[in-house]
């Protein structure tokens, strides 16, 4: 869908001729003439304006009544007072009557300072009240839930958190309840507000009666300073301001950017900043002694790390998703370069053939994020963004809402998005390459090999045809979104590769508002593989020197004993993969493991030799590359906390230690160091990355990236295991299954346990209940969870959720497991 | 060195010199006149005070050694914490972290109280903006001035030395005086 073409006019307020945006609401184009127009429930980002506060009231010439501001769409010679004697009156008015029942404890209030209800009423009231009779009062302050405090008595009713709730995140549990002076806002039946987004309705209260429960009266706006920086717990990589007390994180607020994040933050990136003040991080180098890890000094811990040395040739270093590309490009210089070790990997997934990586990087077929809104079509390949990159849920949303745009959904696990899509095809878990196969099938007109591949695959062939008409009839703009786990496992390439022909059928490189979006596993995933983070493939996507082992086949080798030592730096291969069992084999028989961490997974305590304390996301600095290729700069906002150290510099001093010289380790050096090995990066710096990040597609430099082919035609993927009386296995990983969830105070609550999501139809027959515990088996492995009944799996097929020290199964998506009640 | 040119040399003028009277007058009269002021005070007392015994009074307003305070009856601290006073004070010496009040032992009336309130004595300027700014009246200055010591970290007074009766140390001035 075209962006619609903006027209200027002209109009006048008070005396003064201001250009502005035809269509645009008079509140936003007053600002053109340096003219403030005050509002409390005015907010663009949540979409029409309500005109519910009544404080935005102007005069129009030639419209007898008041206007609300917030609801006038300029006009063509349109002339606006703001300044007369009525509208000074009825603003005044308001600001009296707004403050009838509010009960301005502003000492006590947490909005106090950064309250838009006292500067409104300093700079627009009269000052004081003729209202003597008593106010109306609730109990307060209430928990709406454990995220967030309500105090109803200083809400003005601006509906802003109900539209939030109804219009934004579309979970529909705020509404205002009651009528009148006895209006409050609360879910309808009482139950806490729960929901992946919650917290933004914090942030857009204009007085404070939804607070942060997490911030409760630890500082006053004079007692904080701000520090921008990037969220880097998903790939979304949202920006925020972290808000910082005596070196101490207190709150994170959004720092609107609409080329990342749309304004909004998730629950996880508002709260889970916890996790760096909390008692349970690692804050010193621990080191093996015998059974224990202890904490060591630094000296010590670096000398064991360095004996790495005697490992050079049989090392390997498995990538964590939250490196940045600085630290992934200085850990595999010093492993290639340094050691002679060629087996890094930053893809849990499988190895990709290089010139898929290259076809898929190609500038031309890259979709941004703002395109999610403005498309005419979004298909979602086995990606579910509130869980991959939660904030992109809601840019899919808008597109859905206000433009009307059609979602399209193909993916194992039931999405968030279903009910918003015109079409939802289920396939069996880990068959989304059957999937792309024959979606690319059916838009080139063989339905026969469509129809065989969508059975191979689970889904209804007659859905998948369905699907491709949509797609084909669907407009100019079709953005697809797909989800790393796509193009896991052997049949990658095929998933790939067909990826690559259905974007050709549909032309999404000829047209800027079309293309691929991926949403990666890890933070940086996209960055990673860019700086080479790969076993086959030298920063840029060069060739590279020697192909090592990618992620799998590097847990094999450890375990036959052809790779002596690990460097997790920041993964943990038996926590982040479904199939934690093969790792935990690895780390036993590896004879030195080098982590980074900042807190201890069972296999980590058992095996790991040494385990350096990781950075938290406000302790960091380098570059990480969002999913849409926008290179973004993470600044410290505090210092490190108890001993830690920059990874950075922990491991220049192990390169150090074993006689290696990488030429950088921290700052802007390094960051130039990447834009010197990324041809693709060339000269790039931090004043140019600056404080809203650029997208390496738009710079001239994008032209380095070496162009790539489809390559050989992939072998079809193979079908899914028919059930048969077991049940396929499915992974997925929620938002808050993470280490810094589980740390947090505010977030614990939603820390998961291991759960297995099954259809109530497998659910009936196997003769279990919501919420028994069950355990899965695979090839003699055993896995105890939660049976949780969601009517919309389907049958057949069941989901347990990844990344959670409990997880240790053998079984990898896709593959048959049993299910037995405990 | 520059050349003194004619020009750049200017000549003092001088009166005429002084006569004999005129000379007599000013070794005399003038040395007089002064002694008059010195001999006119030794009949006086002495007006040195003996501090530290004794001490100047102060006047009612005399800003001081600041007092935080408590409810007469209820023994609730009155300060809630609220901040206002760290953002009026210009020379940056008040520290409030505030925290949530437990109803069951509450520590000052409302929802919030102040856990840390510190005043840096060796930063305060005294100017009283502090006591102005107070929504509660909790904070006010007192009339204590000996604030010296040994050790600039023990001029950090904490929330119980500033709740605590300081010494009557001060004598207040009276009307008449």
């Amino acid at each position: 869908m075209p962006r619609p073409t903006e027209k200027t006019i002209t109009f006048t307020i008070d005396g003064r001729e201001v250009e502005a945006i035809e269509g645009a609401m008079l509140v936003d184009a007053a600002r053109g003439g340096d003219i403030e127009i005050p509002v409390f429930c005015y907010e663009p980002k949540l979409g029409a304006p309500v005109g519910a506060c009544r404080m935005c009231l102007v005069e129009i010439e030639g419209i007898p009544k008041l206007q609300t501001a917030c609801s006038t769409p300029v006009r063509d010679g349109m002339v606006v007072n703001t300044g007369t004697e009525r509208v000074k009156g009825a603003q005044q008015s308001v600001v009296e009557f707004l403050l009838v029942n509010h009960p301005l404890d502003c000492p006590v209030c947490d909005k106090g300072g950064e309250c838009p209800l006292q500067d409104i009423s300093f700079g627009w009231g009269r000052g004081n009240s003729r209202f003597i009779e008593p106010k109306r009062h609730f109990v307060k302050p209430l928990a709406l839930s454990p995220l967030i405090a309500i105090d109803r008595e200083r809400c003005i009713l601006c509906y802003r958190g109900v539209r939030f709730s109804q219009e934004i995140a579309e979970d529909h549990q705020l509404v205002l309840l009651e009528r009148g002076a006895s209006t409050f806002v609360a879910t309808f039946d009482g139950h806490p507000y729960v929901a992946p987004f919650s917290g933004n309705i914090v942030e857009l209260c204009p007085v404070g009666a939804l607070t942060s429960r997490a911030y409760r009266f630890r500082a006053r706006p004079w007692d904080i300073e701000g520090s921008g920086s990037i969220c880097s717990l998903c790939p979304a990589q949202c920006n925020v301001t972290f808000t910082v007390r005596d070196e101490r994180v207190l709150r994170v607020l959004s720092r609107d950017h609409d080329g990342v994040d749309d304004g909004w933050l998730c629950d996880k990136g508002r709260f889970a900043y916890q996790a760096t003040h909390s008692d349970e991080r690692l804050t010193t180098p621990l080191v093996r002694d015998g059974e224990q890890l202890r904490p060591a000094t630094w000296e010590r811990a670096l000398a064991v790390a360095a004996g790495i040395s005697r490992h050079a040739g049989s090392a390997a270093a498995l990538i964590g998703g939250e490196t940045s590309n600085e630290e992934a490009l200085l850990l595999s210089r010093l492993m290639r370069d340094g050691l002679d070790s060629y087996d890094i990997d930053s893809r849990s997934g499988g190895v990709l053939p290089l010139e898929l990586l290259r076809s898929l990087a190609n500038p031309a077929l890259q979709a941004t994020v703002p395109d999610l809104e403005f498309a005419n079509t979004v298909l979602l390949l086995d990606a579910d963004p509130v869980d991959d990159a939660p904030i992109l849920d809601l840019r899919i949303r808008k597109g859905a809402r206000r433009r009307e745009m059609q979602v399209l959904v193909a993916s194992g696990r039931p999405t968030a998005l279903d009910a918003r899509a015109a079409e939802a095809v289920r396939h069996a878990p880990g068959s989304g390459a059957n999937i792309a196969c024959a979606l690319d099938a059916a838009l080139s007109g063989d339905t026969q090999r469509s129809a065989t591949l969508a059975r191979d695959g689970g889904a209804d062939p007659e859905a998948v045809v369905r699907l491709a008409n949509l797609l084909r009839e669907a407009g100019e703009d079709i953005v697809i979104v797909w989800g790393e786990r796509l193009t896991d496992g052997p049949s990658g390439a095929a998933a790939a590769q067909a990826l690559l022909r259905i974007a050709d059928q549909l032309g999404l490189a000829s047209r800027d508002g079309a293309g691929l979006l991926e949403l990666s596993r890890g933070t940086n995933g996209r960055g990673l593989r860019e700086v080479g983070a790969l076993p086959n493939s030298a920063p840029g996507f060069g060739e590279p020197q020697r192909e090592g082992r990618g992620w799998n086949e590097i847990a094999t080798a450890a375990a036959a004993g052809q790779v002596t030592a690990l460097w997790l730096l920041g993964s943990d291969p038996a926590r982040d993969a479904s199939n934690g069992e093969p790792w935990a084999k690895a780390l036993a028989s590896a004879g030195l493991v080098i982590a980074h961490a900042s807190t201890l997974s069972p296999e980590l305590g058992a095996h790991a030799n040494v385990v350096f304390p990781a950075e938290a996301g406000a302790e960091r600095e380098g570059t990480v590359t969002s999913p849409d290729g926008r290179i973004q700069r993470l600044r410290p906002a505090i210092g490190h906390g108890g001993q830690v150290m920059p990874t950075a510099a922990v491991i220049a001093a192990i390169a150090d230690a074993v006689g290696f010289e990488p030429g950088f380790s921290t700052g802007s050096k390094a960051t130039e160091a990447v834009a010197e090995a990324v041809g693709f990066y060339a000269g790039l710096t931090s004043d140019e990355i600056g404080g809203r990040g650029i997208r390496w597609q738009e710079r001239d430099a994008a032209s380095a990236l070496p162009a790539g082919t489809a390559g050989e035609t992939a072998a079809p993927p193979a079908a899914a295991a028919s059930p048969n009386g077991s049940l396929r296995l499915g992974t997925y990983r929620s938002i808050w299954a993470s280490p810094e969830v589980e740390i947090s105070p505010a977030l614990k609550f939603l820390s998961r346990s291991a759960t297995v999501e099954i259809s109530p139809e497998d659910a009936e027959r196997i003769g279990i209940g919501n919420g028994q515990r069950v355990e899965l088996g695979s090839n003699g492995s055993q896995l105890e969870a939660v049976a949780q009944l969601r009517s919309d799996v389907p049958e057949g097929s069941i989901f347990i959720e990844s990344g959670l020290t409990s997880v240790g199964l053998s079984a990898t998506e896709g593959e048959l497991v049993e299910v037995t009640a405990k | 060195m520059a050349d003194l040119r004619d020009e750049d040399v200017i000549a003092v003028q001088r009166g005429p010199k002084a006569g004999v009277a005129r000379g007599t007058y000013r070794a005399f009269g003038e040395t007089l006149r002064g002694l008059k002021t010195t001999l006119a005070r030794v009949a006086e007392k002495p007006l040195t005070i003996q501090y530290p015994e004794e001490k100047t009074p102060v006047f009612p307003r005399f800003r001081g050694r600041h007092k935080l305070h408590k409810f007469e009856d209820s023994g609730l601290e009155k300060c809630v914490g609220c901040s206002l006073c760290a953002a009026a004070c210009p020379a940056d010496c008040i520290r409030v972290v505030a925290a949530e009040n437990d109803p069951e032992d509450r520590v000052s009336a409302g929802e919030r109280y102040a856990a840390v309130y510190e005043i840096n004595m060796s930063r305060c300027i005294f100017c009283g903006y502090c006591e102005v700014a107070c929504p509660f009246d909790a904070i006010t200055m007192g009339h204590d001035y000996e604030l010296s010591d040994l050790n600039r970290s023990d001029l950090i007074f904490t929330k119980e030395m500033l709740l605590a009766e300081p010494l009557e140390r001060t004598p207040l001035r009276t009307e008449d005086e």
